[in-house]
C-alpha cells in the first residue's frame, strides 16, 4: 500500500463518525470489496452526520485522537433531507473552535462519501492518515493532563 | 444501576475475521474487563448454534449487556436483537463491534487489526452499559402497495398483490405497459413469443379491478414510514404501506465504443434494433438488400474495464437465439458469432448452447482485455457491407471477417431515472447505479430501507425468469407483513426531558420533519413519536441536553468514544 504511514515512527488515531445510510455503507462496501486502507481509523456510527455534537468531536481529541474524521451524505442526499448541511455548518465553527484549543485545524476533517463510495472512502482514510502521521501526534491529551 | 452483566462474543465468520484478527486472544483478554462475565469466540455467531449459545449464556449467566464482535451492524444488529428477545432480554441491550468489514477485510496487518479489534470492542463494551431498554412500537399497515415501473417486472409484482385481494397503484413513467419487453421478439431458450406472454399478463393488468395504473407519471416526493406511506399523483393523495420499486433498464449506449463504429456506420446495429427487425419479419440491410453474412458481437459494453465490468447476463442467450432465428428465417445466410466469453447458466441454457452450436454459425473469440475488433466500411471490390477486424484468440491470428449487418449485443445499464427514484424512496446504489438489496443472499429483494423492495434489473442485470421470481418474491414478502397486520417500527426517535427543556425551540428549527412542537403551556418542546425518524439533529442543536437521541444518546456516544482509546 503506498499511502502507508512508515510505522514505526508514530501511528495516528483518528476517529470517524460516519452516517449510517451513506458514509457507514460506504465504508461496509469498502470491506466487502477488500480494499485495503491504514488501521489508524476506529469508526462511531451515527444515524446522520447531523447528530455528530460539537462535544463528540472535542471529546475525541480529548481522549487522544489524533484526527476526527466526519462523514455524511452527499449534499441532497442526506436520508433526512439536510442533516448534513447542519453538520457542515457546525464543522466550521468548530474549526475556528479548536485553533482555540491550540489544535491544528487539519486535524479535524468533514467528507461526502455516498454508500457507492468504498473506494473513495478507503483512499480518504488513507490521505488523512498520511496528513495527520505529517503533523505529529496530537499534543492536546498531554496539555490537558499537565492542566489538569 | 443494577450490577452489569456484560457477555462478550467474537465470531470467527468462519476464517473472514479470524485471519487477519486473533479472535482467540482478544475473547481471553475480553473476559478480563470489568463486568465482563463471559467473553467467547465461536465460528459463527450469527448461525443458530451461535444465537444459542449467547441465548443459552444470558440465561445461564444472568447477563444483562451483549456485545458481539462480528460483521457489521448493518447485516446481523436485527439477527442478535432477535436472539436477546428469545432470551428475555430487551432487544436494545445488545451493541456490536464491526470487525469484519471495517477491520478484518480492510486491513494487512494482523497484529494492527487484532488492536483496532479490541478498541472496538471495548468501545462497544463501554457503550452498551448505558443503552436502556426501548419499547417496541408497532403500527397498523395500509395494504396497498405503490409499484414504481410497469415492466414485466412491475406487473407481475401487481397481478400477485392484486390476486391476493390487495390493491395496487402501478405507476409508469412512459405512456404504456411492458417497459423493455415491448421491444422483444422471441424469449430464450424456448422461443416463446414475448408479446404473447406480455399480452396475457397485461390484459389481466388493465381489467382487474385491484389495479390503478398511472401511465405518464412521474413519481413525486413520497412521505412516512413502511405501513403507511403518502404520496401525490396527479394532486390526489394516495397512500400505501408498501413500495415496489421496478425502474427497470437502459440498454448501453453502443456509440460509446469507438471501434464498433455505432451511429456511424448504418448496418452496425444494437441488438434491440434487430429485435425489432425480427419481429417485423424483415431483416434487411439499410439499402434494403438481404445481408448475406451477418456478425454478432457479444459484450458490448459489458465486462469491460472501461465501460461496465459487470456481465448483462442476457446477452449471450440472446446472440444465440439469433443464431436459430437467423438459420430458420434466412438459411443461406452466414453467421459469425464473436463472443468473449459463452455464457450460458439457467435452466436448458446449456443445451440451447449446444444445440445452435450445431447450427449452420462460426464461432470466433475476441480479446474483451486488451483489444476490441474494429468495424469498417469495406472497400467496393469487397461484396460485402463491413469488415470486422480483430485477433481470434484461440488461432492467435489476427483475421477479418465480411458482413453485411452486424449486431451489437448492448447490455444493461440503470435506467436514468434509477437515481431520483433512489432519492425518493430512500434506497441506495452500487457505483454503477444499481440499486443494493439489503443483502445479496439472505435478503436479496428488499432494501435497508424498511417496506421499500427492488425487484428486476434496477437490482442488477438479469433476464424474465428471473426478474418474475423476484417480483413474486416481493410481493409475497408484502403479503407476508400485511397479514400479520401491524408492523414494527423504529423506535429509536428523539425524546425531550421537560425539566431539561429550555423553550429555546432550537430543534424545532432543526427539525427535518416538523416532528417537535412547542408546548405553549408548559414552555417546553414536545416529540411527535410517529413523525421523529430519529436522525439526531436536534440531539446535537440542543443547549441543555434536554434533547435525547434514543439509542444515539449522549452519554452512549461519548462512553464509545472513551472506550476507543481505554486500551493503548
Ligand atoms: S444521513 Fe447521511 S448525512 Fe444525514
Amino acid at each position: 500500500m503506498e499511502n502507508k504511514v512508515n510505522e514505526k515512527i508514530f501511528k495516528p488515531k483518528i476517529v470517524g463518525f460516519l452516517c449510517n445510510w451513506c458514509s457507514y455503507t460506504g465504508a461496509d462496501l469498502a470491506g466487502t470489496s477488500r480494499m485495503k486502507y491504514d488501521e489508524s481509523i476506529r469508526v462511531v456510527r451515527v444515524m446522520c452526520s447531523g447528530r455528530v455534537d460539537p462535544t463528540f468531536v472535542l471529546k475525541a481529541f480529548k481522549e487522544g485522537a489524533d484526527g476526527v474524521l466526519i462523514c455524511g451524505c452527499h449534499p441532497r442526499d442526506c436520508h433526512y433531507h439536510e442533516g448534513n448541511y447542519k453538520c457542515l455548518r457546525r464543522y466550521h465553527l468548530l474549526k475556528k473552535y479548536i485553533i482555540q484549543m491550540g489544535i491544528e485545524p487539519d486535524r479535524l476533517r468533514l467528507e461526502w462519501i455516498s454508500a457507492s463510495e468504498g473506494a473513495e472512502f478507503a483512499k480518504l482514510v488513507n490521505e488523512f492518515t498520511q496528513k495527520i502521521a505529517e503533523l505529529g501526534p496530537s499534543k492536546v491529551k498531554q496539555n490537558i493532563e499537565t492542566f489538569s | 444501576m443494577k450490577e452489569l452483566r456484560i457477555g462478550v462474543y467474537v465470531c470467527h465468520c468462519g476464517t473472514n475475521i479470524a485471519a487477519m484478527v486473533d479472535v482467540e486472544k482478544l475473547a481471553k483478554e475480553l473476559s478480563e474487563v470489568k463486568n465482563v462475565i463471559v467473553a467467547r469466540d465461536y465460528k459463527y455467531m450469527c448461525s443458530d448454534p451461535g444465537q444459542d449459545l449467547i441465548i443459552k449464556d444470558i440465561q445461564e449467566h444472568k447477563l444483562n449487556r451483549i456485545v458481539v464482535a462480528a460483521c457489521s451492524p448493518r447485516m446481523h444488529e436485527v439477527t442478535f436483537r432477535k436472539a436477546l428477545e428469545k432470551a428475555g432480554l430487551n432487544p436494545y441491550y445488545l451493541e456490536m463491534a464491526n470487525i469484519r468489514e471495517q477491520c478484518s477485510w480492510v486491513h494487512t496487518n494482523r497484529n494492527e487489526a487484532t488492536i483496532k479489534a479490541k478498541d472496538l470492542i471495548l468501545a462497544a463494551i463501554k457503550r452498551v452499559k448505558w443503552h436502556e431498554p426501548l419499547d417496541k412500537r408497532s403500527v397498523p399497515i395500509n395494504e396497498a402497495t405503490l409499484i414504481i415501473g410497469g415492466g414485466i417486472s412491475g406487473i407481475s409484482a401487481a397481478l400477485e398483490l392484486a390476486n391476493a385481494g390487495k390493491k395496487v397503484y402501478l405507476v409508469e413513467k412512459s405512456n404504456k405497459l411492458g417497459g423493455i419487453m415491448n421491444q422483444i421478439d422471441l424469449t430464450f431458450p424456448f422461443l416463446n413469443s414475448a408479446r404473447q406472454i406480455l399480452d396475457r399478463k397485461l390484459s389481466e393488468v388493465v381489467n382487474h379491478p385491484n389495479i390503478e395504473i398511472f401511465l405518464n407519471t412521474e413519481i413525486g416526493e413520497i412521505f412516512g414510514y413502511i405501513g403507511n406511506f403518502e404520496t401525490q399523483i396527479n394532486g390526489n393523495k394516495i397512500v400505501f404501506g408498501n413500495i415496489i420499486v421496478a425502474t427497470g433498464l437502459k440498454p448501453f449506449d453502443a456509440s460509446r465504443i469507438p471501434e464498433y463504429g455505432y451511429g456511424k456506420l448504418p448496418d452496425v446495429i444494437t441488438s434491440l434494433e434487430f429485435e425489432n427487425m425480427l419481429k417485423s419479419g424483415d431483416i434487411k440491410t439499410k439499402s434494403g438488400k438481404q445481408p448475406q453474412s451477418i456478425a454478432i458481437i457479444h459484450c458490448v459494453g459489458s465486462r469491460n474495464e472501461k465501460y461496465n465490468v459487470y456481465c448483462s447476463r442476457v446477452c449471450c442467450l440472446t446472440a444465440l437465439k439469433y443464431i436459430n432465428q437467423i438459420n430458420s428465417v434466412l438459411p443461406e445466410t452466414s453467421i459469425f458469432d464473436i463472443y468473449a466469453d459463452m455464457r450460458t447458466f439457467g435452466k436448458y441454457c446449456e443445451e440451447f448452447y449446444s444445440s445452435t452450436s450445431r447450427k449452420n454459425v462460426t464461432f470466433l473469440v475476441f480479446d474483451q482485455k486488451n483489444e476490441l475488433p474494429k468495424i469498417r466500411e469495406a472497400s467496393s471490390s469487397d461484396k460485402c457491407n463491413l469488415i470486422i477486424n480483430f485477433r481470434e484468440k484461440l488461432s492467435g491470428e489476427i483475421i477479418e471477417v465480411p458482413a453485411d449487418m452486424v449486431i451489437l449485443m448492448v447490455g444493461m445499464e440503470a435506467h436514468e431515472a434509477a437515481k431520483e427514484v433512489a432519492h425518493k424512496v430512500g434506497v441506495s446504489m452500487c457505483g454503477n447505479n444499481f440499486y443494493i438489496e439489503r443483502h445479496p443472499k439472505l435478503d436479496p429483494v428488499a432494501t435497508t430501507t424498511d417496506g421499500v423492495y427492488v425487484v428486476g434489473t434496477c437490482q442488477a442485470p438479469k433476464d424474465i425468469p428471473d426478474s418474475i421470481s423476484q417480483a413474486k418474491a416481493a410481493a409475497a414478502r408484502i403479503l407476508a407483513t400485511i397479514e400479520a397486520k401491524t408492523v414494527d417500527v423504529e423506535v429509536t426517535t428523539a425524546f425531550i426531558n421537560e425539566d431539561l427543556c429550555c423553550g429555546c425551540q432550537t430543534c424545532i428549527k432543526v427539525c427535518p420533519y416538523s416532528a417537535i412542537s412547542f408546548d405553549a403551556v408548559k414552555k417546553v418542546s414536545i416529540v411527535n413519536e410517529v413523525l421523529c425518524k430519529g436522525c439526531g439533529t436536534c440531539a446535537a442543536a440542543c443547549p441543555t441536553g434536554a434533547a435525547k437521541a434514543k439509542h444515539f444518546t449522549d452519554v452512549q456516544i461519548l462512553s464509545q468514544i472513551e472506550g476507543l482509546f481505554s486500551y493503548a
